[in-house]
């Protein structure tokens, strides 16, 4: 802003001045991490998680800027549902993190809004060592033959167990046990001990899914629903009908609980959750808990695969060199796998994973746990889920909670869930 | 006479934000004709008073931008949006009425259309009868008035802060201290916040809780009563509910309007505590119960990355609350009473 004049000048221009600073400072917020004149780089980078993972990823950061001078690292962090809805915004805006946290339900959705960098051409120059990755875990962030994401540690689907109420129920699971083994093992607990079996496993997109992987379906297909309607107001009924004889724990009382686990709120004895997981369980709760392998169909066939999350690049980045470097250091320096421990799973790179000893006894029956399941050669490949994935996700959870609670018949609830996913998925 | 008193009732201070989509529904003034300020010309013959506007304009040049950049142009924006698909990546695309129609044949719309008039109607007079009823109280002349006004307006200042909505949470919870009490008179228990058809009520709660800002009003209002009509209705011998009746809620209606209008708009726009109240993971509420309309556009909008729709959603409402604000304001003619002027 220009002012010209004699009378008063100073006040116009201290109010003028103020007027830009204020303008500038919105446009400053806008702007990407870039360059300064020294060559120093800046790049943003963003996760989902808690305190304690931030902790951790702030002291491996410090190791990387060490390393090299001439990068530095901003960073930010939210719990996982708010993290999407800052990372829409920001990319909405042209103003993605250069490198965030990803998950392989994201992968085909930001890739169709062209958000995601492929790393493929960073690989060949060098700049990204694909090799050393445990279990065939590189290829996991592979979509279409392009390189979207790169596995930071595998998890997998997993029962937690109180093992307590476990072993004084006399329940005890076995690899290659049957669902019949483990309603039976449920209602065993539940006239013992008083305590439902199960904090309810109807809702959980991930577990149905290796239901039906168990029955040669899947939940998604490259690019829709892989069951029928039958077959999810098969598994609804069969919950419900469980919620009501008590087997699974109240609804009304696990919402309460949350951000509580139903296990460690006494609430249930066991409930499926990925297995890197249960580290929060030791601390939140006061009694011992475990793993337990996931139920079968055939005796042998649990459907699961490594899931991981992994690091992205977005395409908008100006430094996709620096981008690959850094996920390269976070993904095979042994020191930065020695500061993560299993927080996001079991390390994928051997080069962290041997770097690692869990000293703890959850982190050694995760280590356990998926080692087994590496040996008994139960784990399938997985497809990327399709656009919209999330949201079918958040709706099953949804419903299936309104059916649980009784609000909504589960021919309703089947039918409004078709409904909703078929909007998501066209979106 | 108290000194702040004005006859004509002051906007209350609002606790906490509102809502961002349609702030300045019904309470904003009209849209200033004022340009952007330009530089003074020279030919200008009376420069002093030019640069007088000048410094005027530039003084206000904070206010003018902000509004510009943060109130009529996301507006402006929200209205295209809101006749396309836009899914905040993709440039928007022009589809006409079809976010209103997708709108109006969602169930999950109409539900949050449903809890959140509800929230309205039951937490709008509660609120006030609340907040009346204390002024009452509050109008005699006793020791220590000054420190009750400041008790009771207390939760207004806190009320809408994320902090008490998770206090709410847990106080309401299945064996917190509501269930507790509830036991101990023999009520069935449980909680509120697992129950989707009860858990609206903690919403309720919480806003009659904060009864201190249109209390404050309700205060002044009454203080504006004159003295001398009670005396003749006593000499006549008028007990103190016809003295309420006849004296009382007429001569304070336009205060009464004022905050019937302040509250009810305020109400459409609840946000937050529903939020934070009814989710926890899973998104607003056990089977939709805190599913209010404004956490339903968030939901579409940032969740669901439907910006349209949210769009669209956001100027139905809007509309709705401009429909409820002049239908109350057509009603005022037949209970609100206004004093001749020159009093």
């Amino acid at each position: 802003m220009r002012t010209q004049g004699t009378v008063g000048r100073r006040s116009l221009l201290k109010v003028a001045g103020g007027s830009a600073a204020a303008l500038g400072l919105t446009a400053a917020g806008c702007g990407t991490g870039a360059g300064s004149g020294d060559g120093t780089v800046t790049l943003r980078y963003t996760w989902w998680g808690s305190d304690d993972r931030a902790q951790r990823i702030n002291r491996s950061i410090a190791l990387f800027e060490k390393k090299y001078p001439k990068i530095r690292i901003r960073t930010d962090f939210q719990p996982y549902a708010d993290f999407w809805k800052k990372f829409n915004t920001q990319a909405s805006g042209g103003n993605t993190p250069d490198v965030f946290q990803n998950a392989i339900g994201f992968l085909r959705k930001y890739d169709a809004k062209n958000v995601l960098l492929d790393l493929r051409e960073q690989v060949e120059q060098g700049n990204l060592r694909l090799d050393g990755f445990r279990a065939g875990l590189e290829k996991f962030g592979e979509v279409d033959g392009k390189l979207l994401g790169v596995p930071v540690g595998s998890n997998s689907m997993a029962l937690v167990v109180d093992r307590t109420v476990f072993t004084r129920a006399g329940v005890a699971p076995k690899p290659g046990w049957t669902w019949d083994e483990y309603h039976d093992a449920l209602a065993r607990i539940k006239e013992r001990q008083g305590r439902a079996g199960d904090a309810g496993p109807y809702g959980i997109m991930y577990l149905y899914d290796l239901y039906l992987r168990q029955h040669g379906k899947a939940f998604f297909t490259t690019s829709g629903l892989g069951f029928t309607e039958a077959d999810l107001t098969d598994w609804w009924t069969r919950g419900f009908e469980r919620v009501r004889s008590g087997v699974y724990a109240d609804p009304k009382r696990t919402i309460q609980a949350k951000p509580r686990s139903a296990v460690t709120a006494g609430l249930a004895a066991c409930e499926f959750t990925w297995d890197n997981f249960t580290i929060r369980y030791a601390s939140e709760g006061r009694s011992e808990y475990g793993l337990a392998p996931i139920p079968t169909t055939d005796g042998r066939r649990t459907g699961q695969y490594l899931g991981s999350l992994m690091l992205s690049g977005s395409r908008r980045t100006k430094h996709p060199r620096e981008v690959a470097r850094f996920i390269d250091f976070m993904v095979h320096d042994p020191e930065v796998g020695r500061i993560m421990g299993y927080d996001r799973g079991v390390p994928a790179t051997t080069a962290q994973f041997e770097a690692y000893a869990p000293g703890d006894p959850v982190g050694k029956q995760i280590a356990a746990y998926e080692q087994q399941l590496v040996a008994s050669r139960v784990l399938e490949p997985i497809t990327p889920h399709p656009a919209g994935a999330d949201v079918c996700e958040a709706a099953f959870l949804r419903l299936s909670e309104e059916m649980s609670l009784g609000e909504r018949p589960v021919p309703d609830a089947v039918k409004r869930y078709f409904t909703e996913a078929k909007t998501a998925l066209s979106v | 006479m108290d000194a702040a008193v004005t006859s004509v009732p002051a906007p209350a201070p609002r606790p906490g934000p509102d809502s961002p989509p349609d702030r300045g529904t019904a309470g904003a003034g009209p849209v200033p004709g004022g340009r952007p300020p330009r530089p003074p010309g020279r030919a200008g013959r009376s420069r002093r008073a030019r640069r007088e506007n000048l410094a005027g304009y530039l003084f206000m040049s904070p206010w003018i931008a902000g509004f510009l950049l943060l109130t009529a142009g996301p507006m402006a924006a929200s209205l295209y949006f809101a006749f396309t698909d836009y899914n905040l990546f993709d440039a928007p695309r022009w589809i006409g009425l079809d976010n209103f129609t997708e709108m109006f044949g969602d169930p999950r719309w109409r539900t949050s259309v449903e809890v959140t008039g509800w929230y309205v109607v039951i937490g709008t007079p509660l609120k006030l009868a609340a907040a009346l009823g204390v002024a009452l109280l509050l109008d005699q002349s006793r020791r220590g008035q000054g420190f009750y006004r400041a008790a009771f307006y207390a939760p207004s200042l806190i009320g809408a802060s994320v902090s008490v909505a998770i206090v709410w949470r847990a106080i309401f919870s299945d064996g917190a201290a509501v269930d507790r009490t509830q036991q101990l008179f023999g009520l069935e228990a449980g909680g509120w916040i697992g129950d989707p058809d009860r858990i609206i009520y903690s919403l309720v709660a919480l806003t009659v809780w904060q009864f201190g800002a249109p209390m404050v009003i309700f205060l002044a209002g009454l203080k504006q009563v004159p003295r001398e009509l009670y005396e003749a209705a006593q000499v006549d011998g008028a007990g103190p509910w016809r003295r309420f009746w006849s004296i009382t809620l007429p001569m304070i209606s336009p205060v009464l309007f004022f905050n019937v209008l302040l509250e009810t708009i305020h109400s459409f726009q609840i946000f937050g505590s529903a939020y934070i109240i009814g989710s926890q993971g899973n998104a607003c509420g056990p089977a939709d119960g805190t599913l209010v309309y404004t956490c339903y556009l968030y939901i579409q909008g940032f969740e669901n990355s439907r910006m349209g729709l949210a769009s669209a959603m956001a100027w139905m409402l809007l509309l709705a609350v401009a429909l409820v604000t002049a239908v109350l304001f057509w009603s005022q003619r037949r209970w609100v009473h206004y004093e001749e002027a020159g009093r």
